[in-house]
C-alpha cells in the first residue's frame, strides 16, 4: 500500500554524476604525471605533492570551520588544486614553502570568494604566483632529474656551449637555457633530437609535473575521452602559441627558439589540458573557449618571448581568468530558434 | 528481411536516459477496468477553458458534449461514460493545481468501456472535404495527445497567410517507460495511416513524414509495411530518427526531419510545418470516420513499483488511483507517482486526480530511484562544467539562467533566452552539482507571467 507519496519538479531521474566524480576524473588524468615526477624527482615531488595536497585540504577544513560553513571536503577540488599547485612547483622546494603555496592556494585563490564555483582565479596559479613573488631564488632553483648522473660538474651559465648542453640542461628549465645559449650566440644548433626527446620525456629541469609532455599528454587524452573536458581550450591554447611561436620563428630563426620546442617546454602542456580548462574560471560557452584559449596562448608566448620570465603560463592564465566574466558576456549563446521577435 | 534502422538524424543537443520501456513494450493494448465515477476536467488543452453544458443531476450519455467554448484556441470535452452528473466542482489537476471538473458518476449496469473503433476496408479520404475534417476534429475535442495538449483544429486548418508544406507525424516517444504511441504503431497502423491521410487533407501539407526513433526498429517496420500495402500512400515517408531525449519534442524533430528551426517564441505554423502525435492521428480517424470524440486513449502504465506495467484502453477521467490498483497496486510504501515520463512527468500528490486527453503515461519510480534523484541528493555549487549548455537543445545557457532566477534577477534571465527554454529537463538531468536548473527556470518563468499578467504576489 502507498503510504507516502513524494512530489517535486522535474526531471525526476538523473545521470550519476557528482562534483567529486568529475574531481576523481581529473586526479586520475594527473597520475601519469604524478608518476613521471616520482620517476624523476623520486621522493621529494612525492612527498611536496603530498604536502601541498594536505595543506589545502586542511586550510579548506579550517576555513569552512572559522566560517562556519558546512564541509566541502567531500568534493575533493582541495585535492586538485593541491595537486596541480605541486605539479608547478619546482622539485627541491623546501616543504614549508609547499605548505604555505597550499594555504594561500585555497584560503585566498578560493575560500575568500566563497567556495568552489565562486572563485576568479584559478586557485593553484593564485598560490604559485603568491610563492614566486615572494621566495624568488627558491622558485626558480632546478634539479637535477634522478635519471642523469647527479654528479654532473655545474656549469656557470656564461659558460654553455654546445658540448655540454646536457649538463647544463639539469640546471636550468629548457627555456631557461635556450634563452641563455641565444644570449652566449650558439644559436639554432642547441637544438638537437636528443634535447627535443628529453622536453618530451621529462628528463630536464623543471617544474615537477611539467617535464614530461608524454604523461601530461596522456591524462589529457583521458579527460577528452571521458568528456571531462571539451577539446576547445587545449586545442586554442597550443595552436595559438604554436603560431605564435611560428611567426617569430620565422622572423627570426636564430634569436627565437623552434615553435615545437615552445610546445614541449615549460608548463605549456600542463596548462593546456589541466590548469587553462579548470571549468570555474574558463568561459561557458564554446566561442568564449576559443578566445580564452587563443588569449592564453598568445600571452604566453607574449611573455616567453619579450618579458623578463622565461614561462608565461601562470600570468597568461591569471590574466585571462580575470576576462572570463567578459567573455561569458559577450560570447552569449543564441537560441536555436534565433533571438526572439527576430 | 533484416532493416538496418540506426539513423544518425537528430538535432544538437540531448540526453541519453535508459528507455526502460522493455517493462510495457511487449504488452498488448488492453481495455481498462469498469469505472464507477470519472471526473472531466473543463481544461484538459492549451487555450481557453471550456464552459460546461451540464448541470448537477442531468443525465448524459457517453460522447455526449459536456463543455465547450466559443474561443479558437479551445476543445470541447465530453462524457466518457452514461450516467448522471454529481457535481460540477474542483478536482486536481496536474498542471493547474485545483481546477473545474465535470463529476460523472456511471448508470448502474451500463459499460463504461468504450470498444476498439476499427476501420473499415472502404475508407475513402475522398469523401471528406478539408473544412469537414476539422470541424469533426474540433467538434470531437481532440488536442495534442502527446503531452502538451494543444487542440489539433487550431494546428491543422488552413491559414492562407501562413501555407502548409509538410506534415511530420511524431512516432519519437523519446521518455523513458512510456509505450503507448509504440503500441498504437504496431496495433492500430492502419487508423494511424487513414488519420494521416485526413490531417493531409485538411491541412493541405505536400509532404508527409512519419519520424521514429531508432529504438523501435519494429514499428519502423510495421509502419513501412503498411504503407506499402495500402493504396495512395506513396508520399508518406517514414523517417527513423537517433534515439535520443529530447526527440519527440516538437522543435526538435523539425530541426531532425527537415532541417529547420522554428523560430524562438513561434509555433511550427509559422515555417509551414505541422506536427502530430501518433496518438492524435489515430484518434482523427475515429472522430472523422465515425464521429466518436475524444474520450477514451491510451496510457502506458509502467515503472519500477508498478505490478503489472502494461498499455491500458481508458476513459479520460478516470482517477490515477483506480488505474493504478487495476495494475495491481503500488509495490512500494514510498513512491513517486509521475503522469508523464520520468523526464518531463508531473508528480502528483493527489492521487485522484483525473487523467486528462494529454496524460500519455502513469510512471510509479521506487524510492530507491527517487533516493537516486535531485531533491534527495545533496546540491553542491556550479562549477560551471559546461554540461548543461552543452546538452541543451535549444542551446541555451542553463546555469546562467537558473543562477539569474535564484538570486531574483528575471531582467539578466531574460537576456539569457529564459523564454526560450522547452523545460526538457536535460540540464537538470545531467547536472553534476545536482542543481534544479530546469525547476529554477519554470520558477522564472511563472514570475515573468505574473509581472506581465500584473497579478499580485
Amino acid at each position: 500500500m502507498l503510504t507516502d507519496i513524494r512530489v517535486s519538479c522535474s526531471p525526476h531521474i538523473s545521470k550519476h554524476l557528482s562534483t567529486r566524480s568529475v574531481m576523481i576524473d581529473v586526479i586520475i588524468a594527473l597520475a601519469p604525471a604524478m608518476l613521471a615526477a616520482g620517476y624523476y624527482f623520486r621522493a621529494h615531488a612525492l612527498l611536496l605533492i603530498g604536502t601541498c595536497v594536505i595543506s589545502c585540504v586542511a586550510a579548506e577544513w579550517l576555513c569552512n570551520v572559522i566560517c562556519k560553513k558546512p564541509n566541502s571536503l567531500g568534493d575533493f577540488s582541495a585535492v586538485v588544486t593541491g595537486i596541480i599547485l605541486a605539479l608547478s612547483l619546482p622539485p627541491k622546494l623546501p616543504i614549508w614553502t609547499a605548505v604555505i603555496g597550499g594555504v594561500v592556494s585555497i584560503a585566498i585563490g578560493k575560500m575568500v570568494f566563497g567556495g568552489l564555483g565562486a572563485n576568479i582565479f584559478n586557485p593553484a596559479m593564485v598560490g604559485r604566483t603568491f610563492l614566486t613573488a615572494s621566495f624568488g631564488v627558491m622558485m626558480t632553483t632546478w634539479a637535477v632529474p634522478y635519471t642523469m648522473d647527479l654528479n654532473m660538474s655545474k656549469i656557470a651559465p656564461e659558460n654553455i656551449s654546445a658540448s655540454n648542453l646536457r649538463e647544463f640542461r639539469t640546471q636550468a628549465t629548457p627555456l631557461a637555457w635556450s634563452k641563455l645559449a641565444i644570449k652566449n650566440e650558439l644559436g639554432a644548433d642547441i637544438y638537437s633530437e636528443e634535447q627535443f626527446k628529453a622536453t618530451f620525456t621529462g628528463e630536464v629541469g623543471g617544474s615537477l609535473g611539467e617535464t614530461s609532455v608524454i604523461a601530461l599528454l596522456i591524462g589529457g587524452i583521458y579527460l577528452l575521452i571521458r568528456r571531462t573536458i571539451s577539446f576547445h581550450i587545449p586545442l586554442a591554447v597550443i595552436t595559438s602559441a604554436f603560431i605564435f611561436a611560428t611567426i617569430v620563428y620565422l622572423r627570426d630563426s636564430y634569436t627565437y627558439v623552434p615553435p615545437l620546442f615552445h610546445l614541449s617546454s615549460g608548463g605549456l602542456m600542463l596548462c593546456a589540458f589541466f590548469i587553462a580548462t579548470d571549468p570555474v574560471t574558463a568561459p561557458l560557452t564554446r566561442r568564449g573557449m576559443w578566445i580564452f584559449g587563443i588569449g592564453i596562448g598568445a600571452i604566453t608566448m607574449l611573455i616567453r618571448i619579450a618579458g623578463v620570465y622565461q614561462e608565461g603560463v601562470m600570468f597568461s592564465v591569471l590574466l585571462m581568468n580575470a576576462v572570463t566574466p567578459l567573455i561569458d558576456k559577450l560570447c552569449r549563446r543564441i537560441p536555436t530558434g534565433g533571438k526572439p521577435g527576430a | 528481411m533484416k532493416v538496418s534502422t540506426k539513423s544518425r538524424i537528430s538535432f544538437p543537443g540531448g540526453t541519453h536516459p535508459a528507455d526502460k520501456k522493455d517493462l510495457s513494450a511487449g504488452k498488448e493494448i488492453q481495455q481498462g477496468p469498469e469505472v464507477t465515477e470519472v471526473a472531466v476536467m473543463l481544461c484538459q488543452h492549451i487555450g481557453a477553458i471550456c464552459q460546461p453544458l451540464v448541470r448537477k443531476g442531468n443525465s448524459v450519455e457517453a460522447g455526449q458534449k459536456i463543455g465547450d467554448c466559443d474561443a479558437f484556441v479551445s476543445a470541447p470535452v465530453h462524457s466518457p461514460i452514461t450516467g448522471k452528473v454529481k457535481e460540477v466542482a474542483l478536482r486536481s489537476h496536474p498542471v493547474l493545481g485545483r481546477s473545474m471538473a465535470i463529476v460523472i458518476e456511471a448508470l448502474a449496469h451500463s459499460p463504461t468501456k468504450r470498444p476498439y473503433f476499427n476501420l473499415q476496408d472502404d475508407f475513402d479520404v475522398n469523401k471528406y472535404s478539408a473544412g469537414q475534417i476539422c470541424e469533426a476534429v474540433r467538434e470531437a475535442g481532440i488536442v495534442g495527445m502527446g503531452g502538451a495538449g494543444f487542440p489539433t483544429r487550431v494546428k491543422i486548418e488552413p491559414n492562407p497567410r501562413l501555407p502548409k508544406d509538410a506534415l511530420i507525424i511524431n512516432g519519437c516517444e523519446c521518455e523513458p517507460y512510456i509505450t503507448c504511441d509504440y503500441r498504437i504503431m504496431l496495433e492500430w497502423t492502419n487508423k494511424i495511416i487513414a488519420g494521416i491521410k485526413l490531417a493531409q487533407k485538411a491541412s493541405g501539407c505536400s509532404r508527409v513524414f512519419i519520424a521514429i526513433e531508432d529504438n523501435k526498429p519494429k514499428a519502423i517496420e510495421v509502419m513501412k509495411t503498411a504503407l506499402k500495402i495500402v493504396p495512395n500512400c506513396g508520399h508518406i515517408q517514414v523517417v527513423p530518427v537517433r534515439t535520443k531525449y529530447p526527440q519527440g519534442g516538437e522543435r526538435q524533430l523539425i530541426k531532425a526531419v527537415l532541417k529547420k528551426n522554428v523560430p524562438t517564441g513561434g509555433i511550427p505554423p509559422m515555417i509551414g510545418v505541422v506536427v502530430l502525435n501518433v496518438a492524435t492521428t489515430a484518434a482523427i480517424a475515429e472522430a472523422v470516420i465515425s464521429d466518436l470524440p475524444l474520450t477514451h486513449r491510451v496510457v502506458t502504465v509502467s515503472g519500477e513499483a508498478i505490478a503489472k506495467p502494461g498499455n491500458y484502453y481508458v476513459p479520460i477521467g478516470m482517477s490515477v488511483e483506480d488505474l493504478i490498483e487495476f495494475c495491481g497496486g503500488v509495490t512500494q510504501k514510498s513512491a513517486k507517482v509521475l503522469l508523464g515520463g520520468p523526464m518531463m512527468g508531473i508528480a502528483i500528490a493527489d492521487l485522484k486526480t483525473p487523467l486528462t486527453k494529454a496524460s500519455n503515461a502513469v510512471t510509479v519510480l521506487t524510492k530507491e530511484q527517487i533516493g537516486r534523484a535531485k531533491f534527495a541528493r545533496r546540491q553542491t555549487a556550479c562549477i560551471r562544467c559546461g554540461r548543461c549548455l552543452e546538452v541543451c537543445p535549444e542551446n541555451l545557457n542553463p546555469t546562467k539562467i537558473a543562477h539569474a532566477v535564484k538570486h531574483n534577477l528575471l531582467d539578466v534571465a531574460e537576456q539569457y533566452y529564459m523564454s526560450a527554454c522547452i523545460e526538457c529537463g536535460c540540464c537538470s538531468y545531467i547536472c553534476p552539482a545536482n542543481i534544479e536548473i530546469t525547476g529554477h527556470i519554470k520558477t522564472g518563468k511563472i514570475f515573468i507571467a505574473r509581472q506581465k499578467k500584473k497579478v499580485p504576489g
